[in-house]
C-alpha cells in the first residue's frame, strides 16, 4: 500500500550569478526523502536558514525542485500543474493578517477557491461555505463581514476555513500557531486534532516549539543548514536525540521545563 | 526599600464619546534585584504598564495612580522635567522587535556612541571622541559581542536577530540601570537565541545586581528565569506571587487555564488529546464586559463576578477573584 504523501531526494538549490562569468550555488536544501500517511502529523524542526521553509514551499509548488519528486496517493506530482495540487496540498501562513485580502469579504475569499477549483453553482458553493465556517467555530454570519472585523485568533481560523474548504488531504502549517496567544492557541490545536481525525488530514508542521511539536506530531524531521539530520518517531526522538544539532535543541528547551 | 512601588494604577484612553479605561487598578512592586514577569495575553495592557512607568504616553492618555513611587520618591508629584531626569537615569527600556527599533541608516558603532552619556567622559573635548569609542566598545563586550569591529561598523539589517537585541541591551546598560524594562524581548526568536538572551539578562541580573521586568505573552518561557510573576488578563491585575505560587498552584481560573493550555507544561498527559482551553476570545478595548473582565469567559463566574474583585492576600500570593482556587490545593 502507497502512503499518502511520498517525497523522493526532493531538493532546491539556488544559482546566484557573481559576474558575467561565474555563478554561485547555493543549496538551499539537500535531497530529503520521506512519506507521510493520512491522520498522521509530520513535524519540521529547524532555526532559521535550515530549509524548513523551502521545503513547505516545494511541497507546496510555489518553487520547482531542482531534484526529485513527489508522488500523492502513488501518483506524481508534476511541478507547474497547480490544478492538481492546490486542491490537495494547501496552506496555512504564520501571519494570518497579512494573508487574507483586506478588501474582499470572508464570503468572496473563501468563494475564490471554489470558482476555480470546481464546478459547484452558486448556491452550492454558498452551502459549502456555510458549513466549512461552521466547522471551523465560526457563524455563517460572518461570511458578510471584512478580514479586518476580527481577532488574531478568528482570522486564523479563516485562513483554516480557506485551507480545508476544498477538501485536501494535506495541509502544511507553516509557523501557524506560533503568533497565538496561549489560550488561542489550544483553542486551535483542539481544533486542528478534531479536523484530522474528521477529514483524515495529513499535517506538516513547522514550528520551533518543542512542546507544540510532542503534543501534536507522530514523526518528527530535524533539518540543520539544509540537511536532513534526524527523523523519527517523535517521543523516541525527543527522548533519546542522536544528533549533536538535536540534542543542542533540545536542551535549549527543556532546561526551562527543569524547574516543573 | 522596594525600588518601584505602584498601588492602582489606571490608564485611560480618552476618545471623544468616552474614557476607555483600558488598564484598571493595576498594582506592581519590585524590589532590588529581583527579576519579575509580567504576563498576559494581546491586549491587556502590559505594554501600555511599561510605557507608562516611562512616563512616555502622550497626552491621548491619562494615567492615575494612588501611589506611584520610585526609591520612596513619588513620581506623580514631579513635574515632566523633573521626573525624566530620574527615570532617564535609573531605567532603561528595551523592546519587541530590535531590529525595527534600531536606526537603519548609521552603524552600530554611532548609535552606541550617542548612548554613552556625556557624565561618563572626562578630559578635553578632543579627547572624547576617543573615550566614547572605547565606552561603546566596552558595553559590547558587557553584553557578550567579542568580535566588536565587525559588529561597530555593520547596520542593523546586516546582524542577526539576536545580535540586535544584544545590541540594544548594550544601549540600555550605558547608563547603569536600575531596572531594566524587557518588553517581550525575545518574541518572533529561535529558541536558541531566546536561551542566550534570557542567559545574558540573568547574567547581568547576578551580576550587577540589576532588577529586571520581563514582559512576556507566554507564561511558559517565562518560568524558568522570574522569581515572582504577575499575570494580567484584559488591563486587570489577575494574580502575582513567586513563580512557584503561579506554576503549581494558581488560584485565579485564568492562570489555571494558562498554566494547564499549554503543552510544554504538561508533560504527562498524551500526545494528541485535546488541550484544556477557555472558551471565547479576549475582549476588545471598545467592547469590555463589566465587573471582572474574565467574566464570559470563565468557568467559575458567578452573579458576584459583575462587581470587579478586590485583590486578596494570601501570604504574599496576591489574588483578585470572587471564586479564587485557593481551597482547591
Amino acid at each position: 500500500m502507497s502512503s499518502l504523501l511520498q517525497v523522493y531526494d526532493l531538493s532546491k538549490s539556488y544559482h546566484v550569478s557573481q559576474n558575467i562569468f561565474s555563478r554561485k550555488t547555493i543549496v538551499a536544501l539537500e535531497p530529503v526523502s520521506f512519506s507521510l500517511e493520512a491522520h498522521q502529523t509530520l513535524a519540521i524542526v529547524g532555526e532559521i536558514g535550515s530549509g524548513k521553509s523551502t521545503l513547505a514551499k516545494l511541497l507546496v509548488g510555489a518553487e520547482t525542485p531542482s531534484s526529485g519528486k513527489i508522488k500523492l496517493n502513488g501518483q506524481t506530482l508534476q511541478p507547474g500543474n497547480f490544478k492538481q495540487r492546490c486542491q490537495h496540498i494547501r496552506m496555512i501562513f504564520q501571519d494570518s493578517a497579512t494573508t487574507l485580502n483586506p478588501s474582499l469579504t470572508i464570503r468572496q475569499l473563501l468563494d475564490e477557491p471554489l470558482y476555480l477549483n470546481t464546478d459547484l453553482n452558486e448556491t452550492e458553493r454558498s452551502e459549502l461555505i456555510t458549513a466549512t465556517l461552521k466547522k471551523v467555530g465560526l457563524l455563517a454570519e460572518h461570511m458578510n463581514f471584512y478580514p479586518h472585523m476580527f481577532s488574531g485568533g478568528q482570522k486564523q481560523r479563516i485562513s483554516l476555513a480557506r485551507a480545508i474548504i476544498l477538501q485536501p488531504q494535506i495541509i502544511i502549517l507553516d509557523e501557524a500557531l506560533a503568533a497565538l496567544d496561549p489560550s488561542l492557541r489550544s483553542q486551535m490545536i483542539n481544533l486542528l486534532l478534531d479536523l484530522q481525525q474528521q477529514m483524515g488530514l495529513g499535517f506538516i508542521l513547522i514550528s520551533h516549539n518543542l512542546g507544540i511539536v510532542r503534543h501534536f506530531s507522530d514523526t518528527m524531521m530535524v533539518l540543520c543548514n539544509g540537511q536532513m539530520v534526524e527523523m523519527g518517531n517523535t517521543h523516541e526522538l525527543l527522548k533519546a536525540p542522536k544528533h549533536k544539532y538535536t540534542k543542542k535543541l533540545i536542551m535549549s528547551q527543556r532546561f526551562q521545563l527543569a524547574n516543573k | 526599600m522596594n525600588l518601584l512601588d505602584i498601588r492602582n494604577l489606571s490608564i485611560k484612553l480618552l476618545s471623544p464619546t468616552a474614557p476607555i479605561l483600558a488598564v484598571d487598578r493595576v498594582s506592581l512592586t519590585m524590589k532590588e534585584g529581583e527579576v519579575r514577569g509580567l504576563v498576559g495575553e494581546s491586549g491587556s495592557g502590559k505594554s501600555l504598564l511599561a510605557q507608562a512607568i516611562m512616563g512616555v504616553l502622550d497626552d491621548k492618555w491619562e494615567v492615575h495612580a494612588d501611589r506611584f513611587h520610585w526609591r520612596g520618591q513619588d513620581l506623580m508629584r514631579l513635574t515632566p522635567d523633573e521626573r525624566k531626569q530620574i527615570i532617564t537615569q535609573d531605567v532603561a527600556i528595551i523592546f519587541q522587535e530590535p531590529m525595527a527599533c534600531l536606526d537603519p541608516t548609521t552603524t552600530i558603532g554611532e548609535q552606541l556612541e550617542e548612548a554613552v552619556s556625556v557624565e561618563k567622559l572626562s578630559g578635553f573635548f578632543w579627547q572624547r571622541g576617543k573615550q566614547r569609542r572605547l565606552a561603546a566598545i566596552n558595553l559590547l563586550h558587557k553584553v557578550g559581542i567579542k568580535n566588536h569591529e565587525i559588529c561597530i561598523k555593520s547596520y542593523p539589517h546586516e546582524l542577526t536577530e539576536a545580535l540586535c537585541q544584544r545590541v540594544m541591551i548594550a544601549m540600555a546598560l550605558a547608563r547603569r540601570p536600575l531596572l531594566l524594562i524587557a518588553d517581550e524581548p525575545t518574541a518572533a526568536m529561535e529558541s536558541t537565541n531566546q536561551g542566550q538572551i534570557f542567559r545574558l539578562l540573568a547574567s547581568l541580573n547576578q551580576l550587577k545586581n540589576m532588577s529586571i521586568l520581563l514582559i512576556s505573552h507566554d507564561l511558559e518561557n517565562l518560568t524558568h528565569w522570574t522569581n515572582t510573576v504577575t499575570v494580567m488578563y484584559s488591563g486587570q491585575f489577575v494574580e502575582a506571587g513567586t513563580t512557584e505560587q503561579i506554576f503549581n498552584t494558581p488560584f485565579h481560573p485564568y492562570t489555571r487555564a494558562l498554566v494547564d493550555s499549554s503543552p510544554r507544561a504538561n508533560m504527562h498527559i498524551p500526545a494528541k488529546s485535546r488541550l484544556m482551553t477557555l472558551p471565547g476570545s479576549i475582549p476588545i478595548l471598545q467592547h469590555l464586559p463589566i465587573g471582572c473582565r474574565l467574566g464570559p469567559r470563565c468557568p467559575k463566574a458567578q452573579q458576584a463576578c459583575v462587581q470587579a474583585p478586590k485583590v486578596k492576600n494570601y501570604h504574599g500570593h496576591q489574588v483578585s477573584c470572587h471564586y479564587s482556587l485557593k481551597d482547591s490545593y
